[in-house]
């Protein structure tokens, strides 16, 4: 083999084992027996995983992020998914522009938006005398700006492939704007939008720095419950957790998948 | 039609334009440690970001850092990213799932995944002494170095999926036509592919540098407590000093740089990108 074929070859090898090693590392150390980790271990159990379902904060952090994940895709997919539909049918002008400011919570650094959020909310807070920091209402708000761009971003994309005379030829064969809207629009729209809900769910699931400021007592997301924990021990209770949040999202893939070809979405 | 936007719209505006507008009204206020913040209109705060050297010095880890891991992370995507994008057989949806996967799984999970590779008693430094290649553990986690791989394994999926892309786009046959014409595989790569793949290379660079600039996991979980990066000094402001205007101002830095180094990279490749 010539040096720059092999090169090319131990690259791609180096590259995925980068990615993977960590995530196949947790997975393993998971079923480790002893409860400081080391290599190679001394036998396997299962006791880490009732261990996590056990600590409550783990518990409560998974329960916390997966309802605030789902509401924000209620309230940023059909927003988002609305606004690709405006900008890529109508003839607004400076179409440019507004998808730009829609795709804006991608480019901002989360930890930026999630400090000006938190300075907005507690301003809020004083003035209507209520509580939006540490609340299930603010961290939603929050997520809705990761959902609407992922969908906005998505949809376009799957916009694009379609063919806007098929929605044509309904309306002239007498199709109302509705219908065409929900017997051709969207069932043709369907592969991008089941993309972007899934996009939007993981994108708010994992998300820690926009959460970090926001969350509060008893009111936490999985990732930041699991980053405190991490920053006093790495155990295989925390590997047990990380691997259950692995499997939901390797199955959430999986099921996406048989809608709609991820390897086209993305 | 056009109405549609309007939810979108409102919300973002709501929740991103209004709030970057009040923490840049903050970020001119001062603090005081009894009274907290005071209105005042000052660029006080801006000036100690970038003449305390403590701050300074963390402005400038964040930078090398990410430059770094950005670099790395192009050179390291390229291989993959293409035998992604030429692959035909069923296997290359199996492969992008695959290449998706560690992205989603996110980055604290992926961060733990790492201290349980890179500890002293971590997976490296086992198997290296059950090789007897070393007898005392080498000292990975809590270093740069550690971060470093941090952030490279963490943004690399992103970077060989945005390179992919471009790389499918570019005809097979232009490939050919220069290894008929005689050259040989490096040329093609550094005459051919590599100049049509850089507005992949730009696209791939943008997101991953604001995504390095914004890594918060990463150096607090492989850094240790003596290495700082800009989103945790940020993050410290508001919890353990609750300094808000100075917390505000460091924020604004982070994001002007990160647009700025952006720009600048568009411009750098960009000029060359665009088509002759």
């Amino acid at each position: 083999m010539s040096p720059g074929r092999l090169l090319y070859r131990g690259g791609i090898i180096a590259a995925y084992v980068l990615m993977l090693a960590p995530v196949a590392a947790l997975v393993a150390i998971s079923f480790f027996r002893d409860e400081i980790v080391s290599f190679p271990p001394s036998g396997f159990t299962l006791h880490w995983y009732a261990n996590g379902f056990a600590r409550s904060e783990f518990m409560s952090g998974f329960i916390v992020s997966a309802k605030v994940a789902v509401l924000a895709c209620l309230i940023g997919v059909p927003a988002g998914t609305a606004a690709a539909l405006g900008i890529a049918r109508s003839n607004l002008p400076f179409k440019g522009a507004f998808t730009t400011f829609m795709l804006s919570p991608l480019i901002v650094p989360g930890i930026v938006a999630g400090t000006a959020l938190y300075l907005t909310f507690l301003m809020a807070q004083n003035r209507l005398d209520m509580d939006i920091t540490g609340t299930l209402g603010g961290l939603v708000a929050a997520h809705v700006l990761l959902a609407i761009p992922w969908t906005v971003r998505v949809v376009t994309a799957s916009l694009q492939g379609l063919d806007g005379a098929v929605e044509e030829a309904a309306a002239n064969l007498g199709a109302r704007p509705w219908q065409v809207f929900w017997r051709v629009t969207l069932p043709m729209l369907r592969p991008g939008i089941v993309a972007a809900v899934m996009f939007s769910f993981i994108q708010s699931f994992e998300n820690l720095e926009l959460t970090l400021l926001l969350v509060g007592p008893g009111m936490s997301t999985l990732p930041i419950e699991m980053i405190n924990y991490l920053e006093f021990r790495m155990d295989p209770t925390l590997a047990a957790v990380a691997t259950v949040q692995v499997v939901l999202i390797a199955a959430l893939m999986l099921i996406t998948d048989r809608f709609v070809k991820l390897s086209r979405v993305v | 039609m056009a109405a549609l936007v309007l939810p979108a719209g409102l919300l973002v505006l709501l929740l991103l334009g209004a709030p970057m507008a009040l923490m840049a009204r903050y970020s001119f206020n001062t603090y005081d440690p009894l009274y907290l913040m005071q209105e005042a209109f000052t660029w006080a705060n801006y000036t100690k970001a970038v003449t305390d050297e403590f701050y300074r010095d963390i402005l400038f880890t964040t930078l090398w850092v990410s430059l770094l891991s950005t670099f790395i992370t192009t050179l390291l995507a390229f291989g993959p990213a293409y035998w992604l994008a030429r692959m035909e057989s069923s296997w290359k949806s199996k492969l992008t799932i695959l290449t998706l996967f560690p992205l989603l799984v996110g980055g604290v999970v992926r961060s733990a995944g790492y201290i349980a590779l890179l500890g002293n008693e971590g997976a490296i430094n086992a198997a290296l002494r059950g090789l007897g290649l070393i007898s005392h553990p080498i000292a990975m986690l809590y270093t740069p170095f550690a971060v470093v791989v941090g952030i490279v394994g963490v943004v690399l999926p992103y970077m060989v999926l945005t390179l992919a892309a471009v790389i499918e786009g570019i005809p097979r046959q232009a490939e050919e036509a220069a290894a008929n014409l005689g050259a040989r595989p490096s040329t093609v790569f550094f005459r051919v592919l590599l100049p049509l793949s850089l507005p992949g290379v730009l696209a791939g660079a943008t997101l991953v540098f604001i995504l390095c600039m914004n890594a918060y996991a990463t150096p607090v979980l492989l850094g240790g407590p003596k290495f700082h990066m800009m989103a945790p000094a940020v993050y410290d402001q508001f919890t353990r000093v609750s300094n808000w205007p100075f917390g505000a101002a460091l924020a604004f830095i982070l994001l002007v740089v990160t647009i700025l180094m952006t720009s600048i990279g568009s411009l750098l490749i960009g000029r060359r990108a665009r088509p002759a």
